[in-house]
C-alpha cells in the first residue's frame, strides 16, 4: 500500500507497530454510596467476590444493593437463598431499603432457593443446580446467600481438594457464562489463610462491627480486588434507609473548583481584624480561632459567614451542640441576617448531633453540603463539640481525619474558620490541647486578660501562613454589632498573654462603666 | 383476601373443567402456588406456610381436619374429602384455606409483593381491583 506525497512520488507506507490493546475491564457499580470509589470505580466484570463477615454487619443487604443496581431484563440477576435468611424473611426486611424496587422482582431479579439441595444432596448437586439456573437464565448477577452454609453442610466427609474443586469448578463456570458473582458468608477473620474461597476470590469485601462503649461502630475492608487499586484500610459504614453507605477513609471528594494560584484576601467583617491580618485571610486557607468560652468564637466566626455572604460567597456552618435556630438567633442581635441566605440556599447551618457519628460521616456531610451549595466558606464550631459527638473509638481517628477534610476542602479553594475552646491559664497560652494547629494556616487567639481591676479580651493574629501579619495584642468588645476590635496596642502593659499583665506605663484615670457590655441583647 | 382467593379458585376451575376430580381441581391453586413458592423458599418454607394456613383455617372450616400438608408442600386426604364433603362445601373450605395463605403472604411480605408474585402465576386474573391492606396482621381480613 502506498501514499502520495505532496511532491507527487509515491512513498511506501511506513507501518507503525502498535502494542496489541489490553483488555479493558468493566466496573460495575455498586449501588453502595461511596463504595465504588473505595473500590478504585466499581466492581470489576465477570470477577467472583465474597461478602464475609460476622452477623448484623449489612452483607445481604449490600449484596441486594449490588443487584438492585445492576439487574435488569436482560442481564437479570440470581440470587440463590440457602438455609440463611428465609426468603420470605429477606424481602420483607429488603423492601424496608429505599433501592428495593419491586419491579425488578420475577422479571429482572430472581429468587431461587437452594436450600432442598443443599440438605439433601451433596456438592455435586449443588454444582449442578446452580449450572442449570444460570445456564436457563444467564443472569449478570449471581449471588448465593450463605455460601458458608452450603459449603458447612455439604462438605462433612469432604476433603479440602474436593471443596477446592468445586469451588473452582464454580468460579470457573460463573465467569465464563459472563456472570460477576458474589457469595455471601459468615466467616472469621482468622479463616482466611486457609479457606480456599478466599484464595481463589478476585475480591474480598469484609464487613465487621465492634461496639465502642455505648456505640457500635461498621466497617469495610477491601481485603483484595484484582485488577483496580482500592482504597486501602478499614472504612466506615453506616446502615440506614438508603442501605448500606460506605465513607472513604480519603474522603472521596471531588472539588469542582481548584484552589486558584492567585489567591484574594477574604475579609473577616471586622475591619480592624482584616487590617492585623494583612487584609484579611487569604481564599483557601485554614483559619483557627482559639480560645476559652465567653470570648466571641462563634460571633467572630458569625461575622466571617455574613461577610462573605455580603460578598456573594456561599458558606456552610457546621455545629454540634447549639441548635441552628440558637445561632441565627444570636447572629440577628449582632444584626446579622442569615435567615434570608439560607432561605436562599446561599448558606446551609449543619446541626450535626448523633452521638454514634463516625468522623468520616461528619466530614462526608459537611463535603456534601459544600458541594451542594458550591460554599465559598466553611466554619466548624466548634471542633471540641465536633469530637464530642464522634462515637468513642472515632475519636481516636479524629486529627487524621480533620487532616484530610481540612486538605481536600482548602484545596478546592474553600477558606475554613474553625473554633476551639482553650482553657485559659494565668502561666501559659496554649492554642488548642489537640495539638491541630500544624493543619492550620492562621491563628487567631482571644483570651481574658486582667486589667484595671477588669476582666478584658484581647486578641491576637499568631500565626499567618500566607503572609506578614501584625503582632499587636488588641482589645476588643462584643457590643451588638459583634466583635470589635478597640484600642490600639497597648505599650502601658507587658505580660499580657499570662493574663495577669504588669502596668508599665503611667495610670491612667479609668471611666465608671455603668452596665454590662451590650452582648447579644435581643 | 377471599375475593381474592375466589378469583385464583374460579380461573382455575373454569380452565380445568375436564381434568381430574372437583375437589383436586378446586385445590389446583394450592399445587400452582406451591410450585412457584418453592423456588423462592424451599419445600420447607412452603410447607410451613402452608400448615400456618391450614391451621388458621382449620378454626373456620372443621373439616378441614381431614386435610394435612403432605412432606412436599401437597395438599394430602384430598380423595378421602371428596366422598365426605359436598362439593360447594369444599369449594367455600378452599377459599378460606388460600385466602389465609394469601394473607399470611401479605402479612410477611406486603400486599404489592404478594400481587406481584401472584401475577407471575396468573398473569390474565385481573387483581387490581383488590385491595390487600398493609400487611397489618391485625386487621381484619376481607
Amino acid at each position: 500500500m502506498k501514499i502520495q506525497n505532496d511532491a507527487g512520488k509515491r512513498q511506501p507506507l511506513k507501518r507503525i507497530a502498535s502494542p496489541p490493546a489490553k483488555v479493558t475491564i468493566r466496573k460495575l457499580p455498586t449501588g453502595v454510596r461511596g463504595l465504588d470509589d473505595i473500590l478504585g470505580g466499581g466492581v470489576p466484570e465477570f470477577s467472583f467476590n465474597i461478602i464475609a463477615g460476622t452477623p448484623g454487619c449489612g452483607k445481604t443487604t449490600m449484596a441486594h444493593q449490588i443487584v438492585f443496581a445492576n439487574a435488569t431484563v436482560e442481564k437479570p440477576a440470581l440470587f440463590f437463598t440457602v438455609l440463611g435468611e428465609p426468603a420470605l424473611k429477606m424481602l420483607r426486611y429488603q423492601q424496608q431499603y429505599s433501592f428495593f424496587d419491586e419491579s425488578k422482582l420475577g422479571n429482572a431479579i430472581r429468587f431461587i432457593n437452594l436450600a432442598d439441595v443443599v440438605m439433601e444432596k451433596d456438592l455435586n448437586a449443588v454444582f449442578d443446580e446452580i449450572t442449570k439456573q444460570v445456564a436457563a437464565i444467564n443472569p449478570g448477577i449471581v449471588v448465593v446467600d450463605s455460601f458458608r452454609t452450603v459449603v458447612r453442610k455439604t462438605t462433612a466427609g469432604v476433603s479440602e481438594m474436593e471443596m477446592q474443586s468445586f469451588i473452582q469448578r464454580l468460579a470457573q463456570f460463573l465467569t465464563s457464562w459472563e456472570a460477576t458473582t458474589f457469595l455471601v458468608g459468615e466467616y472469621d477473620p482468622a479463616e482466611i489463610r486457609d479457606n480456599p474461597v478466599f484464595t481463589i476470590a478476585d475480591g474480598l469485601f469484609w464487613l465487621s462491627q465492634k461496639a465502642e462503649r455505648n456505640s457500635i461502630v461498621r466497617k469495610l475492608q477491601i481485603v483484595k480486588v484484582r485488577g483496580q487499586n482500592s482504597v486501602p484500610g478499614l472504612h466506615t459504614i453506616r446502615i440506614s434507609e438508603g442501605g448500606l453507605q460506605a465513607f472513604s477513609r480519603t474522603l472521596a471528594f471531588v472539588p469542582q473548583n481548584k484552589k486558584p494560584a492567585r489567591r484574594q484576601r477574604l475579609s473577616m467583617g471586622i475591619p480592624e481584624l482584616d487590617k492585623m491580618m494583612g487584609g484579611g485571610v487569604l481564599e483557601g486557607d485554614s483559619l483557627l480561632v482559639a480560645g476559652p468560652s465567653g470570648t466571641g468564637k462563634t460571633a467572630l466566626a458569625t461575622q466571617f459567614i455574613a461577610a462573605g455572604l455580603r460578598n456573594g460567597e456561599p458558606g456552610i456552618i457546621a455545629i454540634f451542640e447549639e441548635r441552628p435556630k440558637g445561632y441565627t438567633d444570636r447572629a440577628d442581635s449582632f444584626g446579622l441576617n442569615l435567615k434570608t441566605p439560607q432561605e436562599k440556599g446561599k448558606l446551609e447551618i449543619l446541626y450535626l448531633r448523633p452521638l454514634d457519628l463516625s468522623v468520616d460521616e461528619t466530614m462526608q456531610e459537611i463535603l456534601d453540603a459544600v458541594e451542594r451549595i458550591g460554599a465559598k466558606r466553611l466554619v466548624i464550631d466548634s471542633l471540641v463539640s465536633l469530637e464530642m459527638a464522634l462515637a468513642p473509638g472515632f475519636r481516636e481517628d479524629f486529627r487524621e481525619s480533620l487532616y484530610r477534610m481540612i486538605v481536600a476542602l482548602t484545596a478546592a479553594g474553600v477558606t475554613i474558620l474553625s473554633t476551639v475552646e482553650v482553657e485559659d491559664t494565668f502561666t501559659g497560652f496554649s492554642f488548642s490541647h489537640y495539638t491541630i494547629s500544624f493543619l492550620t494556616d492562621d491563628i487567631i487567639r482571644l483570651r481574658y486578660v486582667e486589667i484595671d481591676g477588669q476582666l478584658r479580651k484581647v486578641m491576637v493574629v499568631i500565626k499567618m501562613r500566607g503572609g506578614n501579619h501584625s503582632k499587636d495584642i488588641r482589645e476588643y468588645v462584643i457590643t451588638s454589632k459583634g466583635v470589635v476590635v478597640i484600642h490600639p496596642r497597648s505599650t502601658d502593659y507587658d505580660g499580657l498573654t499570662t493574663g495577669i499583665p504588669r502596668q508599665t506605663g503611667p495610670r491612667k484615670a479609668q471611666k465608671v462603666e455603668s452596665g454590662p457590655e451590650p452582648k447579644a441583647r435581643k | 383476601m377471599r375475593d381474592f382467593a375466589e378469583r385464583l379458585i374460579a380461573y382455575e376451575t373454569k380452565g380445568n373443567k375436564s381434568s381430574g376430580t372437583k375437589t383436586a381441581v378446586v385445590f389446583l391453586v394450592g399445587e400452582k402456588l406451591r410450585l412457584h413458592l418453592t423456588a423462592l423458599m424451599g419445600n420447607v418454607g412452603f410447607r410451613a406456610l402452608f400448615s400456618r394456613a391450614l391451621a388458621l383455617a382449620n378454626a373456620e372450616v372443621p373439616w378441614l381436619h381431614t386435610v394435612h400438608v403432605k412432606a412436599d408442600g401437597s395438599l394430602g386426604g384430598l380423595d378421602e374429602l371428596g366422598a365426605q364433603v359436598a362439593s360447594e362445601k369444599i369449594a367455600e373450605g378452599s377459599v378460606v384455606l388460600f385466602a389465609q395463605l394469601l394473607g399470611l403472604l401479605v402479612a410477611f411480605i406486603g400486599g404489592s409483593l404478594t400481587q406481584r408474585l401472584v401475577r407471575e402465576m396468573w398473569p390474565k386474573i385481573p387483581l387490581n381491583d383488590l385491595d390487600f391492606g398493609n400487611g397489618d396482621k391485625n386487621e381484619n381480613p376481607k
